[in-house]
């Protein structure tokens, strides 16, 4: 640095003329300040804001790990819920296939008992019809009877009546008193 | 009516005309008047009826036998209506012809028939039923159109059916 100061000083006035030995290369001695204090730097740096950095990198992990379990978590409970739900669909299936079947077989059952009972009712209907139909005809039977009995015997009385005349009426009586008489 | 009140009504009757020596003509009138009232449903009705005077149903009576009958007849059965004993007339008439008839060794025949039977005939009907039964008999003839032909003839409890009453109620029957 001295040195530098000096031959800025020892220069001043005049032209400076200044030649390096290296195109590329700085001064060895900016080479070595550059390097220690580049040093200082980076080990200022690493003991400074190294705990810092790996604090936060830390913290990141940790959020990113967090988050990743939420993840996961979430994943799995997701899963268990389709699961349940695949399982209750299942089920709901099962219940519903259950349910159609027993309604099915209720039905059948009420349209067995229901033929059954009509088939039964229709028996005993006919079966009552016909027992009302012959009773109906043996009644109607029995009042023909009966009117032609009243009309019979009203016709009889009345050709008889009309036929009695007084030669039949005293033939009658004859042949009671020749009857009565030969009794005994 | 009692028996022995009715027996005693027979009786007086009975004691009253054998005395007056009517007996026969009594009870063959008082039949025919206990007849007459039970051919006819409103002549019953009337003398039954307790509501018509005595005189009245009495008056009756004698309208019936229009003054031709014995006044023994007309007083039985003056007496008899009288006692508000109507009704019995026909059990009184019966008992009556029996007590006649009894009296001559003899049964009472009531014979039904649609016609009036003549003398000869009742005569014949007479021997013919004595002759059915074993005993003389005397004829109570009665007419009733309900016989149509033919003769009922009932002796005592027994009965002689010969009408065409009975041969049609017998087709009824077996109709």
């Amino acid at each position: 640095m001295n040195s530098l100061i000096s031959v800025l000083i020892a220069n001043e006035g005049e032209a400076l003329t200044y030649e390096t030995h290296s195109w590329l290369l700085p001064e060895t001695a900016e080479i070595i300040y550059g390097g220690l204090a580049s040093v200082l730097v980076i080990g200022a740096l690493i003991k400074v804001a190294g705990p810092m950095i790996k604090k936060s990198l830390a913290a990141r992990t940790e959020r990113i790990q967090n988050e990743l379990e939420s993840a996961r978590a979430t994943k799995s409970a997701a899963e268990a819920e389709a699961t349940r739900i695949r399982t209750a669909l299942g089920d709901i299936n099962g219940e519903r296939s259950r349910l159609l079947a027993e309604a099915d077989a209720q039905a059948a059952s009420v349209i067995a008992d229901g033929r059954a009972r009509v088939a039964t009712e229709m028996a005993e209907t006919e079966a009552k019809a016909m027992a009302d139909i012959a009773a109906a005809s043996g009644r109607v039977q029995d009042e023909l009877r009966a009117e032609i009995k009243r009309l019979s015997a009203i016709a009889i009385e009345r050709v008889v009546a009309q036929s009695m005349d007084d030669k039949a009426r005293q033939d009658l009586i004859e042949g009671f008193i020749s009857k009565v008489g030969a009794a005994r | 009516m009692s028996t022995s009140t009715l027996d005693a009504y027979i009786s007086s009757i009975n004691t009253i005309a054998t005395a007056e020596g009517v007996l026969p003509q009594v009870e063959a009138e008082f039949s025919a008047v206990v007849r007459a009232i039970d051919e006819n449903e409103s002549l019953r009705s009337k003398l039954t009826d307790e509501l018509l005077p005595i005189a009245v149903r009495q008056s009756i009576v004698e309208q019936l036998l229009d003054g031709k009958g014995h006044r023994i007849t007309a007083q039985s059965l003056a007496l008899v209506i009288g006692a508000g004993h109507a009704r019995d007339l026909r059990t009184i008439s019966e008992k009556i012809s029996a007590g006649v008839a009894a009296g001559q060794g003899r049964q009472v025949a009531e014979v039904r028939s649609a016609v009036a039977l003549s003398e000869d005939q009742q005569a014949r009907l007479s021997a013919a039923l004595a002759k059915a039964t074993g005993s003389e008999v005397n004829l109570k003839v009665i007419v009733d159109p309900s016989v149509v032909g033919g003769i009922v003839a009932t002796v005592g409890d027994k009965v002689i059916d010969g009408s065409v009453r009975h041969s049609l109620d017998q087709l009824k029957s077996r109709l």
